[in-house]
């Protein structure tokens, strides 16, 4: 049973989910399906950013009453991925974002959301 | 001292205020854009001026009250500042070029545009990895939010392939530093190279991570498909940003993190980016899109820096001066060449001879061309000479082999473009039809923007300042100021040359006396042999540039081509480094390029020149860093080698060979030389080719005259010698074309000056010597007559001609001694050069070689009589009945000329005699005797001035009696002849004249079938496909590109790891 604890299980997951990512990304032919893949892998990524923060039988990185700033260091996980998380998912959705305005405009071209349809520049 | 921070809010802040303005026009937006780009260079310049300066110390900057590994901290030293210092210009410069389309496209634009450049100066100054990967993230989307403003076709779907690669990179860069910062507890990155992460697995993957995602940043070949796309699609001027500005922070950014790993991953980056650099340029080979072709250039520079970067460990302190030259050097012409790209808008580099129309903008495009491949004066000619240098004293012979091939192919690419730019017919409205439907003009003419023209001027005069200044940093070029005199005088005539030709000239002559007189006499004290060369380069440079008199008007360009020439010839003689040698030989080969590709018809022969050029300059530079890992940088460095000598030495001759055009290496000379224009030919003939051969003189010096040891490779030389002098012989004996025929003459005198030199006695030496002296004065006696000629007759063909003997006494008399003095016949000095050369061969031995070089020295009279006859002889064209003698600017230096043969005739002695005391210090065993003008050796004797008179006498008697005769004669009327009645289809087929020696091409044509010409286009036909076959997997679909990047990493993993 010693695998099944809740860290190897969530960063299990993530690596699963940013394979998961990786497969869409490179096999699906549809844009938007793509831009999913990409989010997908986000979500990989940041789990996996989570969980190796995460430390046994502690508690979130916020001082309230339950987590005085005195014991903090002895009741909180380690503050600092979970604040990089945070920046993380500010550029993925940045990125989402922008990737969508794109497949947008490839629309809008040629009517079309197939990839392969996209391959004018070659060799 | 304005902190580095303020790059950040100022961008940042100017940013969110475009914002909100909304009533605020955008042509002011771009001005307020512009002053803050132009404060962001502001700050770095005064870093980069105090760290120049000195006394200026490396100084961090705390954010957020905390000092790290609590806060992120920037770190601003010597190289941050030069490089946000980089960044920044080229960021204004840029910003300025793209002023209308930013302002066209609106705030956001503007916007955007100036968070890309704060992007760029964060990831240099950053030293947190955290930070690094954001700010990398805001310049990707900063870029690929410029992308998608874009109105051009295929920039979208582009610009999408772009954000899919950046996207897959930044994710395993993100997991890499997670992981880092698990193994090492901190995100600074001084922690992560102190924590020796690689010591452990886990460490080890989280570094290869990081430093596998930088280096996919770089665009490695062949993972690099969507930064060609990008760099093809996009508009010109965003395209220099991210080949100038993103790649150069990048570079930055993998020198920066590159300590977190060890040993490995140096030597991984090394392989890399030399595989980037051989495999990107040899791709680049088909490529026929501008826009494209320069992203292969860049990918491929890119990769040499990232090489650089992992050849660090060896390359030790002058790891800086290299990566930086290089670096500057792809930077300014990178960005010159994009935004030029953006100025002419023609997509097609065969369209690019519009540049034409703005000579000032071709001369900026030949600059950057040459920028890039490495040649003087600019900083990357310091810098790979000092790269192969060091490799050379690091043992890394491979190395030196794979950077010098990847350097080749750029070469190729980029000499044809501009080839193509210098040659090519400009395009006209017809042949552009189908543009001219869509509307769009834009190929056929283009506008001038003084916004943009500006950036690209600076630029290129950038070029030129870093390449002096580059120069006194390399060992070896502490005194090479004075070889930069010369290129001061030369932008003088550079500037002026919009005077007419005449002046121009003047100037010219006298710049060239004035150099000459600088070195010549003290020279013929010191070391007659290179006075001797320098004497037939000085003063046969000031006679053939007298016969560019002739021409009226402007010649746009000659005269600073042809002083280039000179300036190398001269710096050849007078370098006492490898480097001054070395560069004097690029800066003579930069010059004759230009004046031979200026014939009518020159572009496949001035591209054929060139190639085998660099080709030889190559060799030349490997055998140098050879010597020079033993013996150090003086030229004396290749005497006495000790290690690999055999090889050392036959690759440096190979080299000196491609100049003097030995067979197999001899393809480009007929076409080059036969086509150049009338005063070039004389140049490139009688004077520029004797710059190989001084190169082989003090090579064979160098390999120890009276030591056996080399016996084997000047037994080989000798008969290449032999060998060539009768192929070329033939070969011109079959030409219909008068100066193809002076071409292949060339190359046969040059073998019999191998072969002389090649015997390595004190008489062959001589004869070595009086040959190349006979064949400067005779050839160009040969090239300034015939050229002259055919100014005035209008063809090449020697069919075409005849009977001009009346119309052109003065060259008739000009040819007449020049093919005497070719041929070898007595009285001329031609016959010393044989005398010698027969007592030399008979003397050492080699008997069947000279039973070549006698039959090749027979079949030279058949060549020798066709000029003579077929010109000068027989009944004069009907077209010519009006032509006059040839221009007296030519009959001038002719004349001159011809007195030096008389004189060299006459008294041998005053010029051989010094020759051979001069070489007796190399073959102690004196073979020739003088007695007064008798020289005598072992097998007999001759003087030169009792031979002069009698044949004289004789000459006058049979002249006399012809004289006699001929009153007797009757005289025939051209068209007293009959055709059997009928008239022919092509009445000057039925002259003798024509295919004159079809006889003797039945029996010898096989020698000269052109299997050699064929090998050379086999071996291109064969490269060309390699380079057409592996483009391929560019299919242009992202998701392959995204799957290049996973097996780049796979294989990058596999090779650590495994």
């Amino acid at each position: 049973m010693k695998y099944f604890n809740i860290e190897t299980i969530a960063i299990g997951t993530g690596f699963l989910l940013i394979l998961l990512g990786i497969w869409a990304i490179l096999t699906q032919k549809n844009l938007i399906k793509i831009v999913i893949g990409f989010s997908i892998f986000d979500v990989g990524l940041h789990t996996v950013l989570v969980s190796i923060a995460y430390i046994k039988e502690r508690t979130a990185p916020i001082l309230d009453e339950a987590v005085s700033p005195a014991d903090a260091i002895k009741k909180i996980v380690d503050p600092v991925p979970q604040a990089l998380v945070l920046t993380a998912i500010v550029i993925g959705l940045g990125v989402t974002a922008l990737m969508l305005a794109y497949v947008l405009k490839m629309h809008k071209e040629k009517g079309t959301l197939e990839i392969r349809n996209f391959n004018d520049l070659k060799w | 001292m304005i902190s580095p921070l303020h790059i950040i809010s100022i961008a940042l802040g100017v940013a969110f205020a475009l914002g909100f303005t909304k009533k605020l026009k955008s042509d002011i937006a771009g001005g307020i854009m512009l002053a803050a780009v132009g404060m962001l260079t502001f700050i770095s310049a005064q870093w980069a001026l105090a760290f120049y300066s000195g006394g200026q110390e490396v100084t961090q900057i705390y954010t957020a009250g905390f000092k790290p590994p609590f806060s992120i901290n920037l770190q601003i030293g010597r190289a941050e500042a030069f490089i946000i210092l980089m960044i920044n210009f080229i960021g204004l410069l840029g910003g300025l070029y793209l002023f209308k389309t930013l302002v066209k496209q609106g705030r956001n634009a503007i916007a955007v545009y100036l968070i890309l450049l704060m992007g760029l100066n964060v990831i240099v100054l950053t030293q947190d990895v955290f930070n690094l990967f954001v700010f990398l993230e805001v310049q990707s989307i900063a870029t690929a939010g410029l992308i998608v403003l874009e109105k051009k076709n295929n920039s979208v779907s582009s610009g999408f392939k772009y954000m899919i690669a950046t996207g897959i990179i930044a994710g395993f860069l993100l997991l890499g530093i997670v992981f880092g910062y698990y193994f090492s507890g901190s995100l600074n990155m001084q922690d992560f190279f102190t924590a020796n992460m690689t010591a452990t697995k886990g460490g080890a993957v989280a570094v290869f991570l990081i430093l596998s995602a930088i280096l996919l940043e770089l665009k490695p070949f062949p993972a690099n498909g969507w930064a060609l796309d990008v760099y093809q699609s996009v508009k010109p001027g965003l395209s220099a940003m991210l080949s100038a500005a993103s790649a150069t922070a990048v570079l930055f950014v993998l020198a920066k993190i590159a300590p977190m790993g060890n040993a490995q991953s140096y030597h991984l980056f090394m392989i890399l980016g030399v595989v980037t650099f051989v495999g990107s340029n040899l791709l680049g080979i088909k490529q026929k899109n501008a826009q494209r072709l320069l992203g292969y250039s860049s990918v491929g520079q890119i990769g040499l820096i990232v090489a650089i970067i992992g050849m660090s460990p060896m390359l030790g302190e002058k790891t800086t001066f290299i990566a930086i030259t290089i670096l500057l050097s792809h930077y300014l012409a990178k960005a010159g060449l994009f935004w030029l790209a953006g100025i002419i808008k023609a997509e097609n580099i065969k369209d690019w001879s519009l540049l034409r129309k703005k000579p000032f903008l071709l001369v900026l495009f030949g600059t950057f061309v040459f920028t890039l491949i490495g040649f003087p004066p600019f900083p990357s000619f310091f810098g790979k000479w000092e790269l192969i240098m060091q490799l050379s004293a690091g043992g890394q012979n491979i190395w030196i082999i794979a950077i010098l091939a990847g350097s080749f192919f750029e070469g190729v690419y980029l000499f044809k473009w501009l080839g193509y730019a210098i040659k090519l017919d400009i395009p006209t409205h017809s042949e552009n039809s189908k543009e001219e439907k869509n509307g769009i003009l834009s190929s056929i003419d283009f506008k001038i923007e003084l916004h943009k023209i500006i950036p690209v001027a600076i630029v290129g005069i950038l070029t030129y300042l870093f390449g002096y200044y580059s120069s006194t940093f390399v060992e070896g070029g502490e005194n090479m100021f004075k070889f930069f005199i010369p290129l001061f005088f030369l932008a003088v005539i550079f500037f002026l040359d919009f005077l007419p030709n005449r002046v121009l000239t003047a100037i010219a002559i006298i710049g060239m006396s004035y150099y000459g007189y600088s070195f010549l006499p003290a020279l013929y004290e010191t070391d007659l042999m290179r006075f001797i060369f320098g004497a037939i380069f000085i003063v046969g440079g000031i006679l053939t540039l007298i016969a560019g008199f002739a021409y009226d008007g402007k010649r746009k360009g000659f005269h600073s081509a042809a002083l280039i020439m000179f300036a190398g010839l001269g710096g050849i003689i007078q370098a006492e480094t490898m480097l001054e040698f070395f560069f004097s030989w690029e800066l003579m080969t930069l010059g004759s390029y230009i004046l031979i590709i200026r014939g009518k018809r020159s572009m496949p022969h001035g591209y054929s020149y060139m190639l085998f050029s660099v080709g030889g300059a190559y060799l030349i530079l490997a055998g140098f860093g050879f010597a020079f890992a033993q013996n150090g940088i003086s030229l004396e460095a290749i005497k006495g080698l000790t290690v690999n000598a055999h090889l050392i030495y036959t690759i440096l001759a190979i080299g000196f060979m491609t100049k003097t055009a030995s067979l197999g290496l001899h393809i480009w000379l007929p076409g080059a030389h036969g086509e150049a224009e009338s005063d070039v030919s004389p140049m490139v003939s009688a004077i520029l080719l004797k710059a190989g051969v001084f190169g082989l003189v003090i090579l064979f010096l160098a390999m120890g005259a009276e030591a056996t040891t080399y016996e084997s490779i000047f037994y080989v030389l000798g008969w290449l010698g032999a060998i060539t002098a009768l192929v070329g012989n033939v070969a011109a004996s079959l030409q219909e074309d008068a100066k193809k025929l002076l071409a292949y003459s060339s190359i046969g005198q040059l073998g019999y000056i191998l072969f002389g030199f090649a015997i390595m006695t004190q008489l062959g030496w001589l004869s070595g010597f009086t040959y190349s002296i006979n064949h400067f004065l005779f050839k160009a006696v040969l090239f300034l007559t015939m050229g002259a000629v055919v100014l005035r007759v209008g063809t090449h063909k020697m069919y075409e001609m005849g009977g001009l003997i009346k119309k052109m006494p003065f060259a008739f008399i000009a040819v007449l001694i020049g093919i005497i003095t070719l041929a070898g016949i007595p009285p001329l000095s031609g016959f010393a050069g044989k005398w010698l050369f027969y007592n030399a061969i008979i003397a050492k031995g080699w008997y069947f070689q000279g039973t070549v070089v006698f039959l090749a020295g027979t079949i030279a009279f058949l060549y020798c009589y066709r000029i003579i006859h077929s010109v000068f002889l027989g009944q004069l064209k009907d077209n010519h009945r009006n032509v006059k003698e040839i221009s007296v600017w030519f009959i001038i230096p002719i004349y001159i000329l011809i007195i030096g043969i008389m004189v060299f005739s006459a008294k041998p002695d005053l010029i051989l005699q010094p020759i051979g005391d001069y070489i007796t210090t190399y073959f102690p065993s004196n073979a020739l005797k003088w007695t007064g003008t008798m020289a005598s050796t072992d097998l007999g004797y001759w003087d030169g001035n009792w031979i002069m008179m009698i044949i004289g006498i004789m000459f006058a008697l049979i002249f006399l009696w012809l004289y006699l005769l001929n009153r007797k004669a009757t005289k025939v009327k051209q068209f007293n002849i009959v055709y059997s009645t009928e008239r022919p289809f092509r009445p000057e087929t039925t002259h003798v004249s024509y295919n004159m020696f079809a006889g003797y091409n039945k029996a010898m044509g096989l020698l000269v079938a052109p299997f050699i010409t064929g090998f050379w286009n086999n071996v291109s036909e064969f490269v060309k496909g390699i380079a057409d076959y592996t483009r391929k997997i560019y299919n242009g679909n992202g998701q392959t590109y995204a799957l290049h990047i996973i097996m780049y990493m796979v294989v990058m993993y596999l090779m650590i790891f495994d």
